[in-house]
């Protein structure tokens, strides 16, 4: 009984925060706690079998998936609390609270005599008699309960399966349907320029510099392109600045020798 | 853990487990239907699609029919049991099943509505080839690999394999003699169901939302079956219907907790057949499911369900009776009322039946609540005949709504379908008849069963709700009277409605469903003969 006392409070907290807690991490951790003290409690009945399926299937199993899928939907969402219908949570709360208080005075009033029984049913060890129960006089119920387990696997496939309805293109599919684009309407069969190519920056949002200094547009991804956050003309301008400069000092000075002991520089930074 | 319990792990010379003793050609009608959704999930996997579809239909029907005979086979051996009252058969396969007069009938017009179900499920010429489902639930409502997928002409044929699963869950539910077997039951019968909902081709985010819908409330009212059970349980120490039966009669201790047990379980239950205030969900789910489907959960689940609710209170809370009677007379009360003033407000032909089938469900508990037994028309035999006579005409309405279409599919809007008596009078003159069977008008199977029910309670003493039920079915009359005035005499809008060719699956359904309504009602003698030789639930 102490046990039970122990766990109780913990029970009813836990669960009171599976329904309040704002993010759905936190009331399936809750609901973890809950579901670990009622297999203690189950620990406590003489039901072992339940205790360790308990731990297994529900805390290990069912409880780490319900973690998986919320990580998945994203942790930090929070439930919306707009209500679609006006003074539902009111009435719900009012309404579940009657609820409640109806099933607790019922359950405290019952009258429940000494308990018989549980030494003769675990006589023969708590998994045997249960085994007992689900191969013999419960075996109907048992094995109807493969026709749900068939239906819900059923249904996981025809709701979320999408089968694969034309046959895979491998590699050399793609490459001959490149060629014969390329031989078709002359559409370049090879990768697009990168960004930044020439010119200062190599960001996404740079586009590569032709050799005669005006931008390629094919560089960058149309989504930038579209939004209008493509920074072009801005280096594509120290290009045609530098080669004006060049054609105004003459032929003899436009020769551009790199002096020999410096690498190689694309622009004018200075050297650090 | 406690040392005893370690020490009960690891006893010594566990006494060794006995088979059980499972008639297997008693419950074969069960076994084959189960069978045949089984094999249905096989070929799924292993026949080319090509013929994938027509192998399915072949399974399911041949399934369904092996099964009727079976039944056919197993109801004409049930030997009579002499008690109180007269019963047949009785519980096997270790008690887990009572395959009693009811339950048989019961199968039996299960299996009848599953096939019509089939049928309807094989339609494919409406939707210029393919079948009411969508092609593959998994895209996106409106996309382009929906459109894809259709131009392919994929479709989903597990929707047969379903369809078995859930008249097996049907069956089940009908027949178990404990309430571990009708928890079972009742989750094998409602998972398909939720599943198909939510598969329409046309209209595919209503029909999503029905299911999420139909999937969420259900399982709420399953939680509260469920708990209803648990405190049965606390109270009478079985899940055995007999036994829980002998605590009631017994007056053991803990009134209190058979009170809340049995008020749970009742609101699990009332929640299947569609009463109010349990019938939020019926309205939406029935207008967003493909109409098949719509069609089979109307006939199949109330039949299931309200058969399972009067073995559940006449068996095993016979005893207490007193006790939930009032409860069943408030409620089919205000569901037989609010079932008849709000399908008068309906613009929707298949909101329209939802309400005509919450109505319906205040009705049957008419029935119920008359508590009669004995010679004569019993509250069994009479709930038992209007559930054939009630099915028959919804499946035949539903099938009849699948006909009726525009550019979009089917028009379903009630102001569409004036003038159908001029563009198809065949068709209208069905649907008439099936209003007219809904309305209880003399000459179909509607009059005869509601005076069924009618007269089962007034024996029984329950006067004030028939007379609450006949008031009811004149405020229907005057909406489906208006209906069929809508049918022949307003002048069409627009177009008016165009009517589909459908194939002879249509056609036979439409057919067969006509049939029954007028001879039920022409002819109901060999029919009242059957659920009355049916006698009582054996427990």
């Amino acid at each position: 009984m102490t046990a039970f006392w122990l766990l109780a409070p913990i029970m009813v907290v836990a669960a009171l925060g599976v329904v309040l807690s704002r993010k759905a991490v936190h009331s399936a951790l809750c609901l973890a706690v809950v579901m670990i003290s009622l297999a203690m409690m189950y620990a406590m009945q003489d039901a072992p079998f339940l205790f360790a399926v308990q731990i297994i299937v529900y805390t290990g199993a069912i409880m780490m998936l319900f973690l998986f899928v919320l990580m998945l939907v994203g942790v930090d969402k929070t439930d919306s609390l707009v209500e679609t219908i006006k003074g539902q949570r009111l009435v719900a709360i009012v309404l579940g609270l009657l609820f409640g208080g109806v099933l607790v005075t019922v359950v405290a009033q019952a009258f429940v005599g000494p308990v018989v029984g549980l030494g003769e049913a675990n006589a023969d060890g708590n998994v045997h008699g249960l085994a007992k129960l689900l191969f013999n006089r419960y075996v109907f119920a048992f094995e109807a309960t493969s026709a749900l387990l068939i239906t819900a696997v059923l249904g996981a496939m025809v709701l979320a399966h999408r089968e694969r309805l034309e046959p895979r293109r491998t590699q050399r599919d793609l490459a001959l349907e490149r060629m014969q684009r390329y031989a078709e309407h002359g559409e370049h069969p090879g990768n697009l320029p990168t960004p930044g190519v020439y010119a200062r920056h190599n960001a996404v949002d740079v586009p590569a510099l032709l050799p005669d200094g005006s931008t390629s547009e094919i560089s960058t991804s149309k989504t930038l392109r579209d939004r209008g956050v493509v920074r072009d003309g801005a280096f594509a301008g120290d290009v045609s600045v530098t080669m004006r400069r060049l054609e105004a000092d003459g032929p003899e000075r436009g020769r551009v020798e790199p002096p020999p002991s410096t690498p190689a520089r694309h622009d004018g930074e200075e050297d650090l | 853990m406690s040392a005893v319990s370690v020490q009960a792990i690891v006893g010594a010379a566990p006494s060794p487990i006995e088979a059980p003793d499972v008639d297997y050609a008693t419950i074969s009608p069960l076994l084959i239907i189960l069978g045949a959704a089984v094999l249905g999930v096989l070929v799924e996997a292993f026949v080319p699609r090509a013929y994938r579809f027509v192998t399915q239909i072949a399974v399911a029907v041949v399934g369904v029919v092996a099964a009727f005979v079976a039944t056919v086979v197993v109801g004409a051996g049930l030997d009579t049991v002499d008690g109180e009252v007269t019963g047949r058969g009785g519980p096997t396969a270790m008690g887990s099943l009572s395959v009693d007069g009811p339950a048989v009938v019961t199968w039996a017009m299960l299996l009848f509505f599953g096939l019509l179900g089939v049928l309807l499920f094989a339609e494919r010429r409406l939707d210029g080839g393919l079948s009411a489902f969508t092609s593959q639930a998994s895209t996106p409502p409106g996309s382009a690999d929906e459109r894809h997928a259709t131009r392919l002409r994929i479709e989903h044929s597990e929707v047969f394999p379903l369809a078995m699963f859930a008249l097996g869950g049907m069956m089940f539910f009908a027949s178990a003699n404990d309430l571990l077997g009708m928890f079972v039951a009742l989750e094998v019968l409602s998972l398909p169901l939720y599943l198909m909902c939510g598969l329409a081709r046309r209209r595919r985010l209503l029909s999503q939302e029905a299911a999420m819908k139909y999937f969420l409330l259900g399982a709420f009212s399953s939680a509260f079956f469920l708990y209803g059970i648990a405190m049965v349980y606390g109270y009478a120490g079985s899940f055995g219907l007999a036994e829980i039966s002998t605590a009631v009669s017994s007056q053991i201790g803990g009134q209190n907790l058979l009170l809340a047990g049995m008020a749970l379980i009742l609101v699990g239950l009332l929640f299947k057949v569609a009463a109010v205030p349990f019938h939020a969900w019926t309205p939406d789910v029935y207008q967003g499911a493909p109409t098949p489907v719509t069609a089979f959960m109307a006939a199949g689940t109330k039949a299931a369900a309200f058969v399972a609710m009067l073995r559940i209170f006449f068996v095993a809370f016979g005893g207490a009776r007193w006790d939930w009677a009032p409860a069943v007379w408030a409620i089919a009360i205000i569901t037989m009322l609010f079932g008849a003033i709000a399908s008068i407000a309906q613009t929707d032909v298949k909101r329209m039946l939802a309400y005509s089938s919450i109505a319906h469900a205040g009705f049957l508990l008419v029935g119920m609540a008359g508590l009669t037994s004995g010679d004569g028309v019993t509250s069994v035999s009479a709930v038992l005949f209007y559930l054939v006579a009630y099915g028959a005409a919804a499946i035949g309405a539903f099938a009849v709504v699948t006909l009726v279409r525009d550019a979009g599919g089917e028009t379903t809007h009630l102001g569409r379908w004036a003038g159908l008596g001029k563009e198809s009078p065949v068709l209208a003159v069905a649907f008439t008849i099936f209003l007219l069977s809904f309305a209880g008008i003399p000459l179909t199977g509607g009059f005869i069963s509601k005076w069924s029910v009618f007269a089962a309670a007034w024996d029984g003493g329950a006067w004030p709700l028939v007379v609450v039920g006949v008031v009811a079915s004149a405020l229907a009359l005057f909406f489906y009277i208006r209906v069929v005035v809508l049918l022949f005499f307003a002048p069409p809008q627009g177009d008016g409605p165009t009517v589909a060719v459908p194939s002879p699956l249509t056609w036979s359904v439409v057919a067969i469903t006509v049939a029954v309504t007028i001879v039920l009602g022409v002819l109901p003698g060999p029919l009242l003969d059957l659920v009355q030789q049916a006698g009582a639930f054996v427990r």
